[in-house]
């Protein structure tokens, strides 16, 4: 049934992209152009309209690993195995953009290029656990069953993880140096919703189109793969039978 | 392929145009003189200056919104006065951009605002490097769908097993 | 085989080992002292920078002195194809867990008690009243340590560069355990009153509780065949 879904969602895989270039074009024309300044942090708070949806995507993408990797244990589908590979490289993607976005924009606001935030820290460390995911299924390569089990372990234990990395980070910063600067809420108005909200429906989309694509080119790959073993093994056992 | 490289294109040139329609907007806004290139070739009309305001020289009211002040860079100084809304970070050894008109009779600038000194260079590389990396990751993975595609129908291997 | 007998059979059989060859122990032991040395070199500390800098010393200290420990524990198996008469074994799979994460608990748990003393020595430490206090810190991050450790030990023992991959993925893992074990043994350290730092209790015993419970539920899907 889940290939018949995903041929279904296949189909509309063009939309998707045309919708999330559509978005993030206008997003970016808003954003850029048509926005005003904001008071008090003047022109870089036009950073928070790539950085914000970034680290949105990025969480959405974790939580698609873990999603997924449950559903594969349960399944024991390819496809979703290939999906959650996909979701993790693209979430070590855009979690690695918004922390480089964020020190962009902390820099100028804040005067530091880094600083001991709990939700700093918090991406950091995905970006690690995202890191350590994909380093163990490069590693793991000669057995693609066990590579998918382990893997999806791994998503399982680092999902569950973050929440309480945040807190005991949170509790640590504040335990030790009240925030001398804010890092809490830009109070977000009216005029810079707009462009906030449809840059984040756009890197939503887009993060659907890549993951369709990405998915697309890891279950592509593995079938060649397949394939090729296949085709090996009929020309091994057909030599093996003609020769005397 | 050939599907695949039209509509980058397309996509690409939308955001050509897109980039160059954002400098465009804010050439205007990008452009600023130094006093030295006043005092060489004075220019009329509204335009920019920015330069640092010279200590010792800050003088009147500056809650009332009327000060003068010596704007310097390196190698020359000029007079302004500024008249308009009170301004909030206006101190001595800081660089400021100022609004105005060149009073060449009087060798005074006259200034009506203050601007924050541009900071779009954060803005711009974060756009970029958000969206060149995701762009050329999202053109090779597409690119590789394509090739895959191929190499699996053309290899003897799309045989349905017999 | 019931599965608390099966527990105590892992154990023992652990334990059997490490008394013939002392491999782990030994290695944990001296691999520590270097460690103690070398930070003590790299600070030249006087007495009341330690005070600062040494709750955070002796965790990383003991992390990375049972991240020695865990990698062996599952690498020992790996001779004689151990492991695989131990999926094949009908002892449940999480009784399998739940013996080696005993087991290396004792292990790390051990060579803490032999290192703290030269902690004590080393730095001038006067710990006569948290001592008590230092203990359950010490079981309850040990606890969190091996609990997450053990199974990522068995995660990684059958992959390349493993001796990489074990604390590349357990050291982010664990931050949580090792920030709330530096925070209470620096209020010990420092002769705190316990109220400050008894929310690092809390969060301890609750990632310990998650932690084993998570890693016992997926040990199974591991030693899967």
């Amino acid at each position: 049934m889940i290939h018949r879904i995903i041929k279904q969602i296949q189909r509309y895989k063009g939309w998707v992209g045309a919708g999330a270039a559509v978005c993030l074009l206008t997003g970016t024309y808003l954003g850029l152009i048509a926005s005003p300044p904001d008071y008090y942090q003047g022109e870089v708070v036009r950073i928070m309209y790539v950085h914000v949806p970034l680290a949105h995507t990025a969480l959405l993408a974790y939580t698609v690993v873990f999603a997924g990797s449950i559903w594969y244990l349960w399944k024991r589908d390819r496809l979703i195995d290939n999906m959650c590979h996909a979701a993790a490289g693209l979430g070590f993607l855009f979690t690695g953009l918004a922390l480089i976005t964020g020190s962009i924009w902390a820099k100028p606001t804040w005067n530091t290029w880094w600083t001991w935030d709990p939700r700093l820290v918090s991406f950091a460390i995905l970006f690690l656990i995202l890191a350590g995911y994909l380093m163990l299924r490069t590693f793991l390569t000669e057995d693609p069953d066990r590579e998918s089990r382990y893997a999806a372990v791994l998503a399982i234990v680092g999902f569950i993880d973050l929440p309480i990395i945040h807190f005991s980070v949170e509790w640590w910063r504040t335990l030790h140096q009240p925030l001398s600067i804010s890092t809490r809420g830009v109070s977000i108005s009216g005029e810079l919703l707009l462009p906030l909200t449809i840059m984040s429906i756009g890197f939503h989309l887009l993060f659907a189109y890549m993951l369709m694509v990405r998915t697309q080119l890891l279950y592509l790959d593995e079938l060649l793969q397949a394939k090729k073993g296949r085709l090996l093994t009929q020309m091994h056992l057909s030599r093996s039978q003609t020769s005397p | 392929m050939t599907g695949l490289y039209i509509r980058w294109g397309i996509f690409v040139l939308l955001a050509i145009i897109l980039s160059m329609l954002v400098v465009r907007h804010y050439e205007a806004q990008l452009a600023t003189v130094s006093p030295s290139d006043l005092i060489l070739s004075p220019s009329t009309g509204s335009f920019r200056v920015q330069g640092m305001v010279k200590s010792g020289t800050l003088k009147g009211d500056v809650e009332q919104g009327a000060v003068q002040f010596e704007l310097v860079d390196d190698a020359a100084a000029i007079r302004v006065q500024y008249h308009g809304p009170p301004p909030e970070n206006l101190r001595e050894l800081k660089t400021v951009v100022m609004i105005g008109t060149w009073d060449a009779t009087a060798r005074v600038f006259r200034a009506h605002e203050i601007a924050l000194v541009s900071n779009y260079g954060f803005v711009a590389s974060a756009y970029l490097l958000t969206f060149i990396p995701i762009g050329v990751f999202l053109f090779s993975m597409s690119r590789k769908v394509v090739v895959l595609m191929q190499a699996i129908k053309d290899s003897k291997l799309y045989e349905p097993e017999g | 085989m019931s599965f608390i007998k099966a527990i105590r059979w892992m154990v023992w059989k652990d334990l059997i080992t490490e008394m013939r060859s002392r491999e782990t122990l030994v290695s944990m032991l001296f691999f520590a002292l270097i460690v103690i040395l070398v930070f003590s070199f790299s600070f030249s500390m006087d007495h009341q920078a330690a005070r600062e800098l040494l709750a955070g010393i002796i965790w990383v200290a003991f992390a990375f002195t049972g991240i020695i420990g865990l990698g062996k524990s599952f690498l020992a198996e790996l001779h004689n194809d151990c492991l695989e008469y131990l999926q094949m074994s009908p002892a449940p799979k999480g009784a399998i867990y739940l013996g080696k994460m005993t087991a290396n608990f004792l292990f790390m748990l051990l060579a803490e008690v032999v290192l703290f003393p030269l902690f004590i020595i080393f730095f001038n430490l006067d710990v006569v009243e948290e001592i008590w206090i230092l203990l359950v810190v010490f079981l309850l991050a040990t606890e969190g340590l091996a609990a997450v450790g053990t199974l990522f030990s068995a995660l990684t023992v059958q992959i390349r560069a493993r001796e990489v991959m074990l604390p590349v993925l357990l050291l982010p893992m664990v931050i949580p355990v090792m920030i709330a074990a530096v925070e209470s043994t620096r209020g010990a350290l420092n002769g705190e009153p316990f109220a400050l730092y008894s929310q690092w209790f809390h969060l301890l015993g609750v990632f310990d509780l998650i932690f084993t419970v998570v890693s016992y539920w997926l040990f199974e899907l591991i030693l899967d065949t």
